[in-house]
């Protein structure tokens, strides 16, 4: 009796939150699902039952496994470097240094600039015939790039773009938490005479494993997500090599009009983070250190 | 104490993004001028309300001030209407909007929608032809230019007003030409002729010729030899089923670009229409392929002689001319009778020729109304730019036929993407029957997956 009067008020509590995330996200994610079984028409309704047909056409798609392929090189290259360059600049940032607060300041100042603002500054650099890169290049002698026509080099060049954008936020969290690891700890490890690189190894990384658990499975999704930086840089081109599944969604929905084949392509990306994620919380939690 | 500066710094940070998140709100011009217009009636009991229209528009940057001149001229010229002018995003980006009203009360009287959605905007069932309000009045359509409405007619029928038209034209470096020894007046006009040129204009630091891997020039090249995209005379006498871009003509037009990409001449600049034209004015490439609506803006910015030119051609055949690109306006259907009455009234002022002229000469676009290129502002604007009269010439001298009236495809923009992949694949060695042909099946599915969710 008394367990349900304390359900009945938690669902009370609960029912704000509830009421939003059904309206904003399980409607959307199961007409999604539902829109992905069919074809759509010139208004965007659903039309024709086509069952599964939207799925094996996707498979079967040379431009869809292409897209898959081009977004898990985006992660590869993103994730682990983006983590590694704020860890990097956190650990700087948290040495007591007189005006450190400037540095820190210029390290996180990324995560104030939009995607879109910091894609046009990117574009200006990455110009094939004004842009600074290329004229680097030229002043040093070096063969000039095609930045983001030449494929070989567009998916790097983006990703480059990306690990700038999201330093800033990541380099913040990672500091966070390094400042919320307890003095104490170094301390004794100085009187034990514990070297620098014994104490990262051994304090710092393994007390910060929780924030480097968050930010990596953050990352990790906004990665999977990407789309601001590639709809202005490169437009999924060139040669499809940055045509990044979001992107690729996007293109079908409100270029072409197929909501059909855009949602199966959503709801394929849903299955893959949602496993990735999984994956992660099995695999790399066993590694974190709660206190 | 640390913990507590960074706290700050999150803070103010997290304010940077709530308030960037505040300015990016639309401002609801429409509601304020509703209730404005009803204060103003309760002073002065005399005049009725005026009947309120929206119209969305994808205009930009200086088209979209020019626009907002013409629709307040409109506003003050009579007091039954008043045209309330909307940026709605791009193209692009305007018709998923008209697409979640269209057909309701809610719709804007006008939407201007891009050639491309012609096609789409016929099979909506969103819009009401024009060619209703042209036959129930008998007006006189004939006073405007011939080679655009051909494009805008689907079976004898207008079915939107044309407003902004836009044709390719090749524009070159004169100075370049000068110092490689070619003549300056006289551009090079087949394909071969544009080959042998760029293989002259060739410097360490330009290359020849170079066009924006986009899928309008394509057609562009395509149509000028009279070849058609698709089949049933491009879609225009039944239902396109099949893509022919793959055909001879399109593989000339691979071969042409192929060739001078293997010379070496060709300069590529990816899919961003500025860095192309950045690309012409930092003497990074001699000879290119643009809008005509982008001249004046050309010859202003580029520190040289600028020459314009009509599009190249192959060799074997006669010159077709070019197919009209640009965007037109499209009535809603569901929408008040009076308020279809209001559109069409402030389509008719827009197609007179002082306003055509005033269109003309703010954006670069053709007039639809050839008078407007008689009035003296326009004479006075040639005077100073020739190069003008050259995109007015070739646009007049287009030999009408299926292929130069343009294709009508309901999947355009994903035909549009498969050609700028096969463009790309193109330039890094692929095969040119094997790209076209790429190309081809994928529009051929996507029309074919189109036709099956629209029966």
């Amino acid at each position: 009796m008394k367990q349900l009067t304390h359900m009945r008020s938690a669902l009370l509590y609960l029912l704000p939150s509830l009421i939003l995330f059904t309206v904003f996200i399980f409607y959307p994610m199961f007409r999604t699902l539902y829109l992905s079984f069919f074809l759509t028409d010139a208004k965007g309704n659903a039309s024709v039952a086509v069952g599964l047909d939207n799925y094996i056409h996707l498979f079967t798609s040379s431009q869809f496994l292409n897209s898959m392929k081009a977004t898990l090189l985006f992660v590869l290259y993103t994730v682990p470097l983006g983590i590694v360059i704020a860890l990097f600049l956190a650990l700087l940032a948290n040495e007591k240094l007189k005006g450190i607060g400037f540095f820190r300041t210029i390290f996180s100042s990324t995560m104030g600039v939009s995607v879109a603002a910091s894609s046009v500054i990117w574009l200006f650099l990455f110009h094939p015939s004004i842009g600074m890169f290329n004229h680097v290049l030229q002043l040093l002698h070096l063969p000039q790039v095609q930045w983001l026509v030449d494929p070989d080099w567009a998916l790097l060049s983006v990703a480059i773009t990306t690990i700038w954008m999201n330093t800033g936020f990541s380099f913040l969290i990672i500091l966070g938490g390094l400042q919320n690891i307890d003095q104490t700890l170094y301390e004794s490890a100085q009187i034990d005479g514990a070297n620098y690189w014994y104490r990262l190894r051994r304090i710092t990384i393994p007390m910060l494993s929780p924030t480097l658990f968050f930010i990596s499975t953050i990352s990790l999704i906004n990665a999977f997500q990407t789309f601001g930086q590639i709809d202005i840089l490169t437009k999924g081109g060139p040669t499809q090599a940055t045509n990044l599944i979001v992107y690729s969604i996007y293109r079908e929905a409100f270029v072409n009009y197929q909501f059909g084949t855009a949602s199966a392509q959503a709801v394929i990306l849903f299955v893959i983070v949602l496993f990735v994620t999984i994956l992660q919380f099995k695999l790399g939690e066993k590694k974190v250190h709660y206190q | 104490m640390k913990n507590m500066k960074l706290r700050l710094l999150f803070l103010a940070i997290l304010s940077l993004f709530v308030l960037a998140a505040c300015t990016n709100s639309d401002s609801k011009k429409n509601d304020t001028t509703s209730t404005n217009n009803t204060n103003d009636n309760s002073g002065k009991d005399t005049a009725s309300d005026p009947i309120e229209i929206d119209f969305w528009h994808a205009m930009s940057g200086t088209a979209q001030e020019t626009l907002d001149t013409i629709v307040a001229n409109f506003n003050k010229s009579q007091d039954k209407y008043k045209v309330n002018a909307q940026y709605q995003g791009t193209y692009e980006e305007s018709l998923p909007k008209l697409r979640s009203v269209g057909g309701t009360k809610d719709a804007p009287a006008i939407t201007q929608v891009f050639e491309i959605g012609t096609k789409y905007m016929i099979d909506s069932g969103f819009i009401e032809p024009i060619q209703t309000f042209i036959d129930k009045e008998n007006y006189d359509i004939s006073q405007l230019e011939q080679n655009i409405l051909n494009y805008y007619t689907v079976d004898d029928k207008l079915y939107s007003m044309p407003f902004n038209s836009s044709t390719p034209v090749m524009i070159y470096n004169k100075d370049a030409f000068k110092a490689a020894g070619l003549d300056p007046e006289k551009a090079p006009a087949t394909f071969n002729e544009v080959i042998e040129a760029a293989k002259k204009l060739k410097t360490d630091d330009m290359a020849g010729f170079s066009m924006l891997t986009y899928g309008w020039f394509f057609e562009q090249l395509v149509a000028t030899q009279g070849g058609l995209y698709v089949n049933n005379d491009n879609g225009r006498s039944d239902t396109a089923t099949e893509s022919v871009f793959n055909g001879k003509e399109g593989l000339n037009v691979f071969n042409f670009l192929k060739q001078m990409n293997d010379d070496g001449t060709f300069g590529n600049f990816g899919t961003n229409w500025d860095d192309i034209q950045a690309a012409f004015t930092a003497e990074k490439v001699a000879m290119y392929m643009d809008s005509s609506a982008g001249v004046a803006g050309m010859i202003d910015a580029a520190p040289f002689d600028v020459g314009v030119a009509y599009i190249p051609y192959a060799d074997d055949v006669e010159r077709a001319g070019v197919i009209i690109g640009g965007a037109s306006l499209w009535m809603s259907k569901g929408i008040e009778e009076q308020e279809q009455e209001a559109a069409w009234e402030f389509m008719k002022y827009l197609q007179t020729s002082e306003v055509q002229a005033e269109w003309h000469l703010g954006t670069g676009y053709f007039a639809i109304n050839p008078a407007a290129y008689e009035e003296q502002n326009v004479k006075d604007k040639w005077a100073e730019y020739p190069q003008f009269k050259v995109t007015v010439d070739q646009l007049q001298s287009t030999k009408e036929s299926f292929a130069t009236r343009g294709a009508l495809i309901s999947v355009f923009p994903e035909s549009r993407q498969q050609i700028v992949n096969a463009l790309e694949r193109l330039y890094q060695g692929e095969d040119p029957q094997k790209a076209l042909d790429d190309a081809a099946t994928e529009t051929d599915k996507a029309m074919e997956t189109a036709e099956k969710a629209n029966q």
